[in-house]
């Protein structure tokens, strides 16, 4: 067990996604709800480069730019419209956003 | 692997799920957003340790360095000291931990049997780890340039929409 | 032009007339719908004609023709052709009804020049000429239940045609529902014949009749005459089904003469004659037409001396007149049966629409107190009523007498006759010339009664041509079929040419005794004698001598009363039938379906409203709630993996 595998790096990569969604589900600040976002993809990134250094295959690498990438720019966006949507309600309580209810 | 790499493996592990619990629990979000940044520096550690340099790289500079300092922005530009309630929902709670430590069985459970039936080739990893950034290189502008292309007008698109965002008066109204 | 040619444009004439009036309903051009109406009328008489001088053409044993069009249904057992049959009799019927049918659609022309609705009118009409023509021209049960059916809502229709009076419409209903009383026991009648012989095929059936004795099954048969019967006594109005016939008179008078007189109240007639096999096989049931037949004729002849309207006496003849005809199928004279319908169809059809003439003259008035004298008004009317009434009192040589003469006769001289059927046969025919002389005093001759506002004027020439060929049809009508008995005994050769058409689709009634000619002058002596007589005495007391009537009429008050409110049978039908049955359907009503079927499917209603309450909870708006929701169906996916 001490050797380090495969294994080793997908079971981080799945306690760490968790955390992620734990954290989705939980908190009440919107930005941290973002952050929380932000982990679960790092934890997916870890695992595709995980695979790919043991199956030796460039695909997983590449995989992990493009999700770096779209994770960056949804980063981005989520965050203006934060910014817009605390500018108009100075709320960040995402509890207080429940317009769409039935 | 020498012992060297797992006593790397387990101090980087430990740090970067010490951090995600601080992200998830720690009710100031200055703190949640620094013990994020410190997570990514960790995954970024176990990247190195991985043989992909690139990505580590890419990670430190894009992930650590950009987003991080974005939210780091909008966390300080809000002063969002003042939080009553960091945690949402009572009874709620309860139900979301069992979800999510079910969720977390469930996903080890399917992750050890994806690696069981997988089959993993034993290659030349000195030769690919030591040629690892140029490799990359060669598929990313070959097999995937297509997708390549179609993320930098991602990216344009990105950027024109933050603008607009952030442009505006705020509220419902365009 | 072959045969299903012809037939299928006999049918199909009148029911694209209909599709076209139908859909134009909203046109406001009366002479439009008018021509197009009798033209496809006048279609299909041309196609009647074809047809009936293709079957001259035949010898006389083989004179049919079949045509199948499709196979309408085949389940077990039952194999139901949509199948159409031109013999002897229904030749005859369809010439009458496409013949008088047309006259009637070219009167209407003028009569309902004034309607708001003619395309409607006149769509219905011709509905009703196809499903007229449908019921005779069938080969089997069902598909002349179709055309039986269809009739009936035909009459329905038109007798309610001007709905908008409540009186009118409740009349259409009485109509319909007491048809669908009697229709209730035709299927019956329908049940018990394929039961017991496996085919509803006419030819088939009388075939089967004609190998029947009494132990194997004169029984059943007897039964399902019996019932088909109750059918005829529903659609031909007779006891205790014929209320609906007076109070049908509500409708336009043109349908009247079609419906009421000359074609749909027959169908009861043809039918019996169609299967006169099968009645010959069951002498009992035929007693009971007879005696249902005689009974009606004599009971409405009663009524009918009585009413002021000028419309209601006709109708009550009407009833009176289909009495006889029963009485002549009831006896197993099919043959005077059937022509009596023909030359009736003939005198009625010309009297209804004649009074159509006198209605129209009046401007709508139709009590009788307030005519009189209209013969220099009128005159055409008036001349053409005269042939009519004179062929009704069954005076020689016009039409009726031979008719009517015949059953008469045979009332007394068949197996199954009686000397009391005769009498009361007798007795009926004086009634009737009584009232119909009354009829024609009060109308048309004596002191005017007119009120000083309305100008009677004759009619135009669209009404009375067709009550010129009806009146030439109702003196020369009767010459077709004239008893052998009178040219025997001038030794002329002028065979009965009516009789010999019909006969070799008619069955004799077993046990046919030598006729005394003497016996039979006697009797005819006797008939018109004293419908003479009749006619005499109400000329007396309508026209000269008026003043004596109130002497009459004082002694006879009783009796007046019971026949003027007609023995009281609408307000026993009312008191003992239709008020029980009222409110046991409130009854059921108010208790049953408000309480108990209505509180179930609220209860169910109920139900699903809760559901939806409750479930509605789960859309909070809480965003993390819908995140947990996806973990959680996340977690049993993989669970399920």
């Amino acid at each position: 067990m001490f050797d380090v595998g495969l294994n080793h790096y997908l079971l981080l990569s799945a306690i760490l996604f968790s955390l992620g969604m734990i954290g989705v589900l939980i908190r009440r600040n919107a930005i941290v709800i973002l952050m929380s976002i932000e982990l679960m993809l790092n934890a997916v990134n870890l695992s595709f480069v995980a695979f790919s250094h043991q199956m030796n295959n460039m695909d997983g690498k590449i995989i992990v730019f493009f999700v770096m990438t779209i994770a960056a720019a949804e980063a981005g966006v989520g965050l203006a419209l934060a910014v817009a949507i605390l500018k108009r309600f100075k709320e960040i309580n995402i509890r207080q956003f429940e317009q769409l209810k039935g | 692997m020498g012992e060297s790499y797992n006593i790397v493996f387990y101090i980087l592990s430990s740090v970067a799920v010490l951090a995600a619990l601080g992200v998830i629990l720690l009710p100031n979000p200055i703190y949640s957003a620094l013990c994020l940044a410190g997570t990514m520096v960790a995954l970024a550690g176990l990247f190195f340790a991985l043989g992909a340099y690139f990505v580590a790289g890419v990670q430190l500079i894009v992930y650590a360095g950009a987003v991080m300092v974005l939210f780091v922005m909008v966390v300080m530009l809000f002063d969002l000291r003042r939080e009553t309630e960091a945690f949402s929902g009572g009874p709620w709670g309860f139900f979301l931990k069992i979800g999510a430590g079910a969720l977390a069985l469930g996903l080890i459970a399917g992750a050890f049997e994806i690696s069981k039936t997988g089959a993993p080739e034993a290659g030349d990893k000195a030769a690919a780890l030591a040629t690892s950034t140029k490799a990359l290189a060669e598929v990313l502008f070959t097999k995937h340039v297509f997708a390549f292309e179609i993320i930098s007008v991602l990216l344009l698109i990105v950027i024109v929409g933050a603008v607009t965002l952030a442009r505006s008066r705020g509220g419902t109204h365009v | 032009m072959s045969h299903s040619f012809l037939i299928a444009t006999c049918l199909l004439a009148p029911f694209i007339g209909f599709l076209i009036n139908g859909f134009m309903y909203r046109q406001k051009n009366p002479y439009l719908a008018g021509a197009l109406a009798t033209g496809a009328a006048a279609t299909s008489f041309v196609c009647s004609l074809l047809l009936y001088f293709d079957l001259v053409r035949m010898p006389a044993e083989a004179r049919n023709i079949t045509v199948t069009f499709f196979e309408w249904f085949g389940v077990a057992g039952l194999s139901v052709p949509a199948a159409f049959t031109v013999d002897q009799i229904s030749s005859v019927m369809i010439l009458i009804i496409t013949g008088v049918g047309s006259l009637i659609h070219l009167f209407s022309v003028g009569y309902m020049s004034h309607d708001e609705r003619p395309s409607k009118y006149f769509a219905y009409l011709n509905l009703f000429l196809v499903n007229m023509l449908l019921l005779v021209l069938g080969d089997n049960l069902l598909v002349m239940f179709v055309g039986w059916e269809g009739v009936g809502l035909c009459s329905y229709l038109l007798i309610g045609y001007w709905f908008k009076d409540e009186e009118k419409a409740a009349a259409g209903m009485k109509a319909f529902v007491v048809n669908r009383i009697g229709d209730a026991g035709l299927l019956l009648g329908i049940f018990f014949l394929f039961a017991h012989f496996g085919t509803v095929n006419f030819g088939a059936l009388n075939a089967a009749a004609a190998q029947l004795t009494p132990e194997t099954g004169w029984g059943i048969v007897t039964i399902a005459c019996l019932f088909l019967f109750v059918g005829a006594m529903g659609k031909s109005a007779q006891i205790p089904l014929y209320v609906w016939l007076p109070d049908a008179m509500a409708g336009p008078t043109p349908v009247s003469a079609l419906i009421h007189a000359a074609t749909m109240v027959t169908a009861g007639v043809y039918m019996i004659v169609r299967l006169n096999a099968l009645y010959v096989a069951a002498p009992i049931t035929m007693t009971i037409v007879a005696t249902v037949g005689a009974v009606t004729a004599l009971m409405a002849a009663t009524i009918g001396l009585t009413q002021w309207d000028i419309k209601k006496v006709l109708a009550y003849s009407t009833v009176s007149q289909l009495g006889y005809m029963f009485l002549g199928v009831g006896v197993g004279a099919f043959g005077p049966g059937m022509f009596h319908l023909m030359t009736h169809a003939f005198f009625k059809a010309l009297m209804f629409l004649g009074a159509g003439s006198v209605i129209h003259a009046m401007h709508e008035e139709q009590d009788m107190r307030y005519m009189g004298g209209l013969k220099k008004y009128i005159p055409i009317t008036h001349w053409t009523f005269v042939f009519g009434w004179l062929a009704i009192l069954g005076l020689p040589p016009f039409s009726g007498f031979f008719s009517k003469d015949e059953i008469l006769w045979q009332a007394y001289h068949s197996p199954r006759g009686h000397i009391i059927f005769w009498i009361m046969g007798v007795v009926g025919a004086g009634l009737t010339a009584f009232y119909m002389t009354r009829l024609m005093a009060l109308t048309f001759w004596g002191k005017s009664r007119v009120p000083s506002k309305t100008h009677p004027h004759e009619a135009p020439p669209t009404m009375t041509v067709p009550l010129i060929i009806l009146a030439v049809l109702s003196v020369t009508g009767g010459w077709i079929g004239i008893p052998h008995v009178i040219t025997h005994t001038f030794h002329v050769d002028i065979p009965n040419v009516f009789q010999d058409w019909l006969s070799p689709r008619l069955t004799a009634v077993p046990n046919q005794t030598e006729a005394d000619p003497m016996l039979e002058w006697i009797f005819m002596g006797v008939s018109v004698g004293l419908a003479g007589c009749s006619a005499w005495l109400a000329y007396y007391l309508y026209v000269l001598k008026p003043n004596v009537l109130d002497d009459v009429y004082s002694k006879l008050r009783l009796v007046h009363k019971v026949f003027y409110n007609k023995y009281w049978v609408d307000e026993a039908y009312f008191a003992f039938i239709i008020r029980p049955i009222v409110a046991f359907s409130r009854f059921l009503w108010s208790k049953f379906d408000v309480l108990v079927i209505d509180k179930a499917t609220y209860l169910i209603s109920d139900l699903i409203l809760e559901g939806g309450r409750g479930l509605k909870g789960y859309q909070s708006g809480n965003v993390q709630q819908y995140a947990l929701y996806m973990v959680i169906g996340l977690v049993a996916i993989l669970l399920l993996l």
